[in-house]
């Protein structure tokens, strides 16, 4: 026999999977979401968690994110 | 990478402080560089919009389209004009052969290193069906020029036949227009299109067939809600691109539409290429011009390819975007372009030189805006600025392109490079950023019974280009979700047979 | 407090002010809430350019200030060098023919915002305009000038913003002459509405008309003593002369400017012409015969009359006629004929001697472009006795160094006071102290009590104030209620303009008299040329796993312990090593600085470290060949000097500060000689964790330099790393065994260092540690602003569009 599930497959960097896996842990997203975790860049995901994902990762990245340069003094 | 090379000769630690590197050091010698900054990641070359050259477009025009083309000297000069340098070589040398030339002997004219460009030129002229295959007594493969193409480029070369249907007017003009006042006429009126477009509130309105035009080329879409036309993805790129390509692409677009105004392809496209061999500030007669061509010259109007005082007046001028027509990418000397009149700074700052509203849209499509004085726009390039651009579908190189394309003279007089890099390598950075992660629908197959029936099932799925991960110990794989039926239905199969 | 919420965009502004305050980009602690802000401080000042552009501004189409309804283009535009935005913002092109012209305008009058290399931002604040009268220019010749330069109308609210900035103030001088204070102006019309008020009626001093010796003045009817003054002539500085102001003068004759010449662009001829009057006026104030009017005041009540006078909206600029000034005696120091000028410090020089008076005021110049050879002239050219302050020890003694390199000093005139070097006071000429040693309120030794009372009863000619901008108002306040002084300079590298205490600055020592340009000053090499770049270290999985998971304080070790980031401080150093480059590797975190140094067996300093022991290291940095790198704490931000250093990798910093890095790069800005031919002399390297923390901080601190011109290039791998195989924690299991012994770390490890007497201690408020304090992310501006900018998307093109 032979397990098939649909979802998402998620490739990206090592911080960035930890990053993934750190919110899955925590249910963060108020659910775990990982179906499996593939090797060190690839994850299998949940579909229907995808928005809510993407959106928690553009705060991660605002977060470290600066204004380069003050528009007004 | 040039690697940890030039280190300097060592000296005494005290005077070292001195500075006795050279130019040893790395950031400047490429020993220490930014790697991923520079890499276009693959989705956006995909994302990338396309203009066509002639070739490009000449090569989807069926043979018969092309031989009716090939029928006017002009057209045959104008495609001549445009091909390779190799190529012009080779259709001057059989031009006045009558005979197949071996293909052994066009391909030793070039020496062996060269056949990688020999090959594409080949390529070219076939698909041009500039010439065509043809046996030699004997059955070698040889070349022969398409016969069509053969008289009527010799016509263009050496004269004779049938006169230009473009006729030099013959009374002088009682009010001349000079070049000048062409080229600020084109411009004002391609900038009526793009105007339209970018939805300015100072424009002056385009007719329905321009419109029409728009959507048809997908650079503009009717709204969901009111039905009205919006800007797309494509029409972003668009906008960032340079007169000549603009211009080009859109006359394809509207060749593509010509059908619908009962005109003919092939007497479109020739006028096109007759303007395009015009002469500048000279008027032309629209004597002898059928209907439908009359009808074409007004469109053409429309766009600022030619100027005409009065619709009836029976003269036109050229204009330079007239001229540029067939240059498609390789954009010709002359180009229409005002002078550069963007600033960027290291911080960041944009300074856009411009009183025009159009200008100032196009920064703004991926800066924020500060200040506008009556000759100058401020701006900033900031994070959120260029992530919006990014979201409606512009890429870091098209918005790089466009500010070294529009650079300031000052800034390329400094230059090379006419960009602060790390404000160009940012922008990248900041595109990057939204590619850290790549996900991709798909379907998740697991816990197979058997290495074998894993491998199969893996082996399909790969020859079928489905497959998008998989790890034979785990006995796992990922396939496409496009991918999953086929694949579904290849398992019960084999299932079936295995049983 | 994590940084997550901070950048949530949805937050109340008004939490964002707030904080704003808490978290004040100030990384020497000072106290904002002193209950004195704005002590001192004339009303006019706080008037803001902003405000007098109004609320009729409307915004174009792609939410841009629109100010084309205010302003007409000039036919000549193109030949004019500025724009004049009604939010008091100037634009200056950088390559226009009137360039020169336009910048000293600029630099006299306004702030500098940002000057890249093309078009220089500035910007008009109260201030500013204080700054610019107090050096002798008047309202009309501003705005006169202004309107010249300018390629638009000038607005009308800018017109009335200088004019209310500057019309009462520059008006009234109080000058010292023979040892009696007077309150002098060329407006009779001033004096007499200054002396309706009563507070100043009580400060002024009346002595009986026909007294007798002193009944030399003319008194006129008004009951002013009225003067006429004399030609003077600017001092001359050192040996500045051959390359002295005439080579820095603007070629008059219109065929005489290079400039012009090149762009072959007509300059206007109101430009050049009003330009030569208004730099003659300045040079040659004196030389015009000045008539001026003035009441003595008594000595006692000068503290009183100075705060009134700031009330009645007419600050009383101080000036020093050290010349004539024969009661306090003159100290027998000259500069050595050696000490030559550059053009910029003797620039600097001239507008504080401009009228062959000291005037009290602030000398901004980068590091390492000799700001203490400004202080040194400035002290030689009053030769009345000196105080210089600084912040540290060891800058003491460099002070003192500098005094005997340029100056005819010896040893028996300067004197140090400190807690380890008492010489002895009395009778010196140039008493070099710190700031600490002379406002700190714990018991004296005998002797230093003996010293603070002699330094208590003199009468200074010159206070020079180091590094003026490390000092809180509050410190400052102290020194100047303890010290006498005529004449105030204060020396900085950055005055970082929205602190208001610095503003207060302007107030309390005196204006900015002077601001060097960074990127000119590099390309004319009279500071090294650096590269700067920030360097993307990775985290690893499983410190970015830890990096997630733990608490806020724990998490700054992390990313700074990331193995990646050991790696990549290895990979530098060693390359810079082979090239035979001294680097100094800067840590705030004193857990990783041992670390590394320890582990790349280097020599270290910080905090505890002797000082014996630091100058060692020092000596050793400097002329063993052998020992190329060293690991500094903070303690070497400003301290001590490395003029050998020329690459400077900085590991771990103080959250975001801005001055913090600006000071950390002026480590490596001495111009390093004969290497013109080069096109970058020295390295700055920040290295940062990816997708931590740190990444927002590094982009706050750089903020600053990046508005001097400056340009970090972002490295996000370093080639020829791989190849260099025997680098530490390269294995798992050794990144393993680091992230056990940074989890074992116990918090204080955590920590940044504090540098004892640098900071004043407050109880029960552990301030270092503390992650959103040290972020120093909040600025109100920008969250408000981009809560704005994100609650409406305000191109058309966007609007439109739907992806």
């Amino acid at each position: 026999m032979v397990n098939v599930v649909k979802g998402v497959l998620v490739e990206c960097d090592q911080a960035m999977k930890q990053f993934l896996l750190h919110l899955d842990e925590t249910m963060a997203l108020g659910c775990r979401f990982i179906i499996q975790n593939l090797d060190e860049t690839h994850l299998f995901i949940s579909a229907d968690i995808l928005t809510t994902l993407q959106s928690r990762i553009d705060d991660l990245m605002d977060q470290v994110s600066f204004p380069l340069v003050e528009k007004d003094s | 990478m040039g690697g940890l090379h030039g280190v300097s000769t060592r000296r005494a630690a005290v005077t070292l402080a001195a500075g006795s590197g050279g130019r040893a050091f790395g950031i400047k010698c490429k020993c220490i560089v930014m790697a991923d900054a520079g890499k276009a990641s693959k989705q956006n070359q995909s994302k990338t919009f396309q203009c066509k050259n002639l070739h490009d477009y000449l090569k989807t025009l069926p043979a018969s389209t092309l031989d009716r083309l090939y029928n006017h000297p002009t057209t045959c000069l104008a495609v001549y004009r445009e091909l390779p340098e190799i190529g012009r070589h080779y259709v001057i040398r059989i031009l006045f052969v009558e005979q197949p030339v071996p293909q052994a002997v066009v391909a030793s004219w070039l020496s062996q290193e060269n056949s990688k460009e020999h090959n594409e030129v080949t390529k070219v002229l076939k698909e041009l069906q500039v010439w065509q295959e043809a046996p030699i007594p004997g059955g070698l493969p040889g070349w022969i020029l398409n016969p069509i193409f053969k008289k009527n480029c010799r016509m263009a070369l050496l004269g004779g036949g049938r006169a230009n249907c473009i006729q030099s007017q013959l009374d002088a003009d009682s009010k001349p227009r000079d070049i000048p006042f062409l080229d600020q006429y084109a411009t004002e009126r391609w900038e009526c299109v793009l105007h339209y477009m970018v939805g300015s509130q100072q424009q002056e309105g385009i007719s329905a067939d321009a419109v029409r035009l728009l959507l048809h080329a997908r650079l503009m879409k009717r709204d969901e809600e009111d039905g009205s036309p919006v800007i797309t993805r494509e029409g972003f790129q668009f906008l960032l691109m340079d007169t000549a390509q603009q211009v080009w692409h859109f006359i394809l677009q509207y060749l593509d539409t010509v059908q619908e105004h009962n005109l003919d392809l092939v007497e479109c496209l020739t006028f096109l290429f007759q303007l395009s061999f015009s002469t500048l500030g000279k008027d032309y007669s629209t004597q002898g011009m059928s209907e439908a061509m009359l009808k074409f010259l007004q469109h053409l109007r429309e766009f600022g390819l030619v100027y005409q005082r009065k619709r009836k007046g029976g003269r036109f001028y050229p204009t330079r975007l007239a001229l540029n027509i067939a240059a498609g990418q390789t954009s010709a000397p002359g180009d229409i372009e005002r002078v550069g009149y963007i600033v960027v700074e290291t911080n960041y700052r944009v300074y856009a030189y411009t009183d025009s509203n159009l200008q100032v849209a196009l920064v703004a499509l991926f800066c924020e805006m500060m200040y506008r004085f009556p000759n100058l726009a401020v701006g900033i390039l900031t994070r959120d600025s260029v992530r919006q651009a990014l979201r409606s579908g512009i890429t870091a190189e098209q918005m790089i392109n466009f500010l070294r394309l529009h650079a300031h003279p000052r800034m390329v007089a400094n230059g090379p490079p006419v960009l602060p890099p790390t404000v160009v390598d940012q922008i990248k950075l900041w595109e990057n950023e939204r590619d850290r992660f790549n996900f991709s629908e798909g379907v998740l197959y697991s816990q197979f019974l058997s290495q074998q029936d894993f491998q199969v099932l893996r082996d399909h799925a790969q020859d079928q280009g489905v497959l998008i991960w998989q790890n034979e110990r785990q006995r796992t794989m990922v396939v496409t979700k496009g991918g999953h039926d086929d694949v579904k239905r290849f398992w019960k199969r084999y299932n079936r047979g295995n049983d | 407090m994590a940084g997550p919420k901070k950048f949530k965009k949805d937050n109340d502004s008004k939490k964002w002010k707030k904080r704003k305050k808490e978290d004040d980009d100030d990384y020497y602690d000072d106290d904002t809430n002193d209950g004195m802000d704005g002590d001192g401080v004339p009303d006019a000042a706080k008037k803001n350019a902003e405000a007098a552009e109004g609320a009729g501004v409307l915004e174009d189409e792609f939410g841009a200030k629109d100010y084309r309804p205010q302003m007409d283009l000039k036919q000549d535009h193109g030949s004019r060098p500025l724009w004049v935005a009604p939010n008091g913002h100037i634009f200056l092109e950088s390559f226009s023919p009137v360039y020169k012209h336009a910048h000293d305008f600029l630099i006299a009058i306004s702030e500098p915002v940002c000057r890249p290399e093309h078009i220089h931002e500035y910007k008009l604040t109260a201030y500013s305009l204080y700054a610019a009268v107090s050096v002798g220019l008047q309202t009309h010749d501003i705005v006169e000038y202004l309107k010249r330069l300018s390629k638009t109308t000038v607005p009308e609210g800018i017109i009335e913003f200088i004019k209310l900035c500057t019309l009462s103030y520059g008006k009234v001088k109080l000058v010292l002459k023979h040892n009696r204070y007077f309150v002098e102006s060329p407006f009779p019309e001033v004096l007499q509405k200054m002396l309706k008020d009563p507070v100043v009626q009580q400060c002024r001093l009346r002595r009986s008309a026909e007294g007798e010796g002193e009944g030399e003045e003319n008194v006129d009817a008004n009951g002013f003593i009225t003067a006429v003054n004399d030609k003077k002539n600017v001092p001359q500085f050192g040996g500045a002369a051959p390359a002295g102001p005439s080579s820095e003068q603007q070629p008059t004759g219109p065929d005489a400017s290079q400039g012009q010449e090149k762009e072959g662009e007509p300059v206007p001829e109101d430009i050049t012409t009003f330009y030569d009057k208004i730099d003659k006026e300045e040079e040659d104030e004196d030389e015009a015969v000045l008539k001026t009017v003035s009441f003595e005041v008594n000595q006692e009540k000068i503290e009183i009359l100075q705060k009134r006078c700031i009330e009645l909206e007419h600050p009383l600029l101080a000036e020093y006629d050290f010349r004539n000034d024969t009661v306090n005696p003159d100290i027998n120091i000259d500069l050595k004929p050696s000490a030559v000028l550059r053009p910029y410090q003797e620039k600097s020089l001239r507008k504080m001697f401009g009228n062959g008076r000291a005037r009290s005021g602030v000398i901004v110049l980068p590091c390492g472009a000799g700001k203490s050879l400004v202080g040194v002239t400035a002290c030689c050219t009053v030769r009345k006795r000196a105080l210089v302050l600084c912040n540290s020890g060891v800058s003491v003694e460099q002070w003192k160094q500098q005094f005997k390199m340029w100056s005819t000093a010896d040893d028996s005139m300067i004197c140090r006071f400190t807690s380890e070097a008492k010489d002895k006071p009395m009778g010196c000429g140039v008493l070099v102290t710190t700031y600490s040693m002379i406002t700190h309120t714990q018991k004296r030794s005998w002797e230093a009590e003996q010293t603070m009372k002699w330094l208590q009863e003199q009468e200074w000619g010159i206070m020079v104030l180091d590094e003026v901008h490390t000092i809180p108002a509050k410190m400052f306040r102290r020194v100047l209620t303890i010290v006498q002084s005529h004449c105030k300079l204060g020396l900085t590298a950055t005055l970082l303009r929205e602190d208001d205490k610095i503003a207060d600055l302007n107030f309390l020592i005196g204006p900015k008299l002077y601001e060097a340009n960074w990127l000119e000053l590099q390309k004319r090499g009279f500071i090294a040329r650096v590269q700067c770049a920030e360097v993307w270290c990775p985290m690893t999985p499983e410190f970015y796993r830890e990096y997630l998971l733990c608490k806020t304080s724990k998490k700054l070790l992390l990313y700074v312990m990331n193995p990646s980031k050991f790696r990549a401080t290895q990979f530098l150093i060693r390359y810079h090593e082979r090239r035979g480059d001294k680097t100094i590797v800067f840590s705030d975190n004193v857990f990783a600085l041992k670390h590394y140094a320890i582990k790349m067996n280097k020599p270290y300093i910080h905090g505890p470290t002797s000082q014996n022991e630091r100058i060692q290291i020092l000596q050793n940095f400097k002329f063993n060949p052998k020992v190329n790198t060293i690991f500094v704490s903070k303690v070497a931000d400003t301290s001590f000097d490395l003029p050998e250093a020329n690459v400077l990798i900085q590991i771990s910093s103080h959250g975001g500060s801005r001055r913090q890095e600006a000071q950390r790069l002026g480590r490596i800005l001495r111009a390093k000689k004969g290497a013109i031919a080069e096109e970058y002399n020295a390295f700055f390297y920040t290295l940062v964790s990816q997708d931590t923390l740190e990444m927002s901080y590094s982009r706050k601190r750089q903020r600053f330099l990046i508005n001097q011109g400056y340009a970090y290039k972002v490295i996000t791998r370093l080639a020829g790393m791989e190849d260099e195989s025997d680098l530490f924690y390269g294995t798992r299991e050794d990144q393993g065994q680091l992230l056990q012994q940074v989890l074992a770390a116990n918090d204080m490890d955590a920590e940044e260092e504090r540098v004892p007497g640098e900071n004043p201690q407050r109880p029960g408020s552990r301030r270092v540690g503390n992650m959103s304090s040290m972020s120093g992310g909040d600025d109100a501006v920008y969250h408000e602003y981009r809560k704005a900018y994100l609650a409406s998307i305000k191109h058309p093109l966007f609007k439109k569009f739907r992806s």
